[in-house]
């Protein structure tokens, strides 16, 4: 009878048990950012245009006009491109262009307020469908006003937003095409301006935990909440790209959609400099504070991933592997370019680079080779450096299954 | 609220299989419990924590209920559970400037199975338990504004303690337990934050029983 009542009670003691366990099983959270995105074509597309939208790095030349040689707006230009810029001096989707047999030419060109949209549709009327390279230096994703224009005027760069820059394409062409090949790339402005506030923020609380005014805790828990402060607009920003791709490109019959993520300036010129290294963690963290909402933005969204971060990391991190001598001086030279450009511009911007040998436009730093070095100024790649970015990308193209 | 069914579902199975055979089947305990955590996290990781951060886990001391059916005179099932105490982190390491950073309250009912050794009637009883334990973490604060989840634990919990009887019914316990309990955490905010915290608690429970 007992042992009857002891197998009894160890049945549902054990089915208890298994109940127990199911019931409660041990739950995982879930993690933001762990589930990319997923869906996006596997099949070759039939590709009759790269529609391009981001900022500097894929700028085909906005701003050419401030660099004409005559000074009135017009070609010749010396510059216009943020890399080192020459007769073979393109970025990476042009690179990408020439490789696919597509031609692209910038959606709009201009300067100081002024400009004209789909310059090639004048010089020759059949060009019209190829200005679709629509990113613009200085372009932000979260606000109007991008990194080198006037708020009040409107004077300097055009930097037409990322979203707009998407508007402007629809209000073209309605709609988005499987034929289109669609490179969205953005949040390095955003990423710069996030950083700024917070370098104005930590020199202050810097300066406080000098004089003695706060301990040493208090200067880290309030240098976090700047930084925190700082990551907060970068996931604002990634998310709104994000919502951008999934409103305004997958909604209106984008097909073919790459979203780049943004480098890791840490690794950059700028990031090595003096005054910035100190803080090149933050960098870091903004840039992948931004990768990773990003990534959660789009998940389960039929678009790939371009890992620009991996790619710039990798290349910096194995130079020579990638055939590069140097990945730490800009190969333009903010002296020269400041004399080119009458005293106008002093801060050694690629924009204004040429590196054309023996002209006397050219803005290289002496011993510098654009075709073995990386930067071309502190921020922005060279030819060489683009040339790699376009084999990357090609490269990410073909394991897509799009080229 | 399928757990509660089930505990409720087992003592009912358990009344029903004890039926009549003994006297003084039920056993109900009061008291309080310190709950001592040895935690280990695996380092906090998240993008924009620096490396070599981690986190101090608080210890607690609340109030204990438990209900025993003897199966046998040597043998019983008990459930344990308590007023959820609250259990407070704070930062270290690397971030240890951060202070207290998160507060969460574990519900964390235990079934044990235990042996009596000696027999009814005895002035001292001592008994070993083994059993599971289920923590689930409510209540979780953090003024640092991130949305924080902590996943159930469910793990395997060991006890020893002693009745000392006053007379037939009343009586006082003492008890010592280990328990796994396990938390993976993710907290979002502007970064996304992962650890996984195992509590390594050890039980302190004191208090009366009553026998009917």
């Amino acid at each position: 009878m007992t042992r009857l009542r002891l197998q009894a009670f160890a049945l549902a003691a054990s089915a208890a048990l298994a109940l127990l366990l199911t019931a409660c099983g041990g739950s995982d959270p879930d993690v933001p950012g762990s589930v990319g995105p997923s869906g996006a074509p596997t099949t070759k597309g039939t590709f009759t245009a790269i529609v391009s939208f981001g900022t500097s790095p894929s700028d085909v030349g906005t701003y050419s006009p401030a660099t004409s040689l005559a000074g009135n707006g017009q070609a010749p230009y010396f510059g216009g491109r943020f890399t080192t810029n020459s007769a073979t001096g393109t970025v990476w989707v042009e690179n990408l262009a020439v490789a696919l047999g597509i031609t692209i030419t910038a959606a709009e060109m201009g300067f100081n307020g002024t400009s004209v949209p789909c310059p090639a549709q004048a010089i020759n009327p059949a060009l019209a469908a190829t200005c679709t390279a629509y990113a613009q230096a200085g372009a932000l994703v979260t606000g109007r006003n991008g990194r080198g224009r006037d708020p009040a005027t409107g004077a300097g760069a055009l930097t037409v937003p990322v979203g707009m820059q998407i508007d402007n394409h629809l209000a073209r062409f309605t709609t988005f095409r499987s034929s289109d090949l669609i490179i969205v790339e953005g949040g390095l402005n955003d990423l710069f301006n996030a950083f700024e506030v917070f370098g104005a923020a930590a020199a202050q609380i810097q300066a406080r935990a000098a004089s003695g005014a706060i301990s040493a805790d208090e200067a880290n828990r309030q240098l976090f909440t700047a930084q925190t402060a700082a990551q907060t607009e970068m996931k604002k920003a990634a998310l709104e790209l994000a919502g951008y791709v999934r409103d305004k490109i997958i909604a209106r019959g984008g097909r073919y959609i790459a979203v780049a993520t943004i480098p890791d300036p840490a690794s950059t010129p700028f990031g090595r400099s003096p005054q910035v290294a100190p803080a090149a963690s933050v960098l870091t963290a903004l840039a992948d504070t931004f990768n990773l909402w990003l990534r959660e933005g789009l998940a389960n969204q039929p678009v790939q991933i371009l890992d620009l971060r991996n790619f710039f990391n990798e290349t910096v991190a194995n130079p020579t592997r990638y055939g590069l001598a140097n990945v730490t001086v800009p190969a333009c030279d903010a002296a020269k370019i400041a004399v080119v450009t009458g005293g106008q511009v002093t801060s050694g911007s690629s924009l204004f680079c040429n590196a054309t040998p023996g002209v006397p436009y050219n803005g290289l730093r002496t011993g510098a080779d654009p075709t073995t070095w990386f930067f071309a100024d502190d921020i922005h790649p060279t030819t060489r450096g683009h040339q790699l970015i376009y084999e990357f990308a090609n490269a990410q193209l073909r394991a897509f299954g799009w080229i | 609220m399928s757990r509660n069914l089930s505990l409720a579902a087992l003592a009912l199975g358990l009344a029903l299989v004890g039926g009549t055979a003994l006297a003084q089947q039920h056993t109900v305990k009061a008291g309080a419990i310190r709950y001592q955590t040895d935690a280990k996290t695996d380092g906090i990781r998240g993008v924009g924590i620096p490396p070599g951060a981690d986190a101090d886990i608080g210890s607690a001391t609340t109030f204990l209920f438990t209900y025993e059916y003897a199966v046998r005179p040597d043998f019983g099932v008990e459930l344990v559970i308590g007023v959820p105490p609250k259990i407070t982190a704070r930062g270290a390491g690397t971030v240890a400037f951060l202070g207290e950073v998160l507060s969460a309250r574990n519900v964390a009912p235990t079934v044990l199975f235990n042996y009596h050794f000696g027999a009814p009637g005895d002035t001292w009883r001592p008994y070993l338990g083994l059993g599971v334990n289920y923590t689930k973490f409510t209540d979780v604060k953090t003024p640092y504004g991130w949305d924080v989840e902590m996943g159930d634990s469910t793990g395997l919990a060991a006890q020893l303690g002693v009745d000392y009887a006053v007379n037939k019914s009343w009586g006082v316990f003492a008890s010592v337990a280990r328990v796994k309990v396990k938390s993976k955490l993710v907290a979002t905010g502007a970064t996304v934050l992962e650890t996984t915290i195992d509590f390594r608690p050890t039980t302190y429970s004191l208090g009366v029983s009553y026998r009917f």
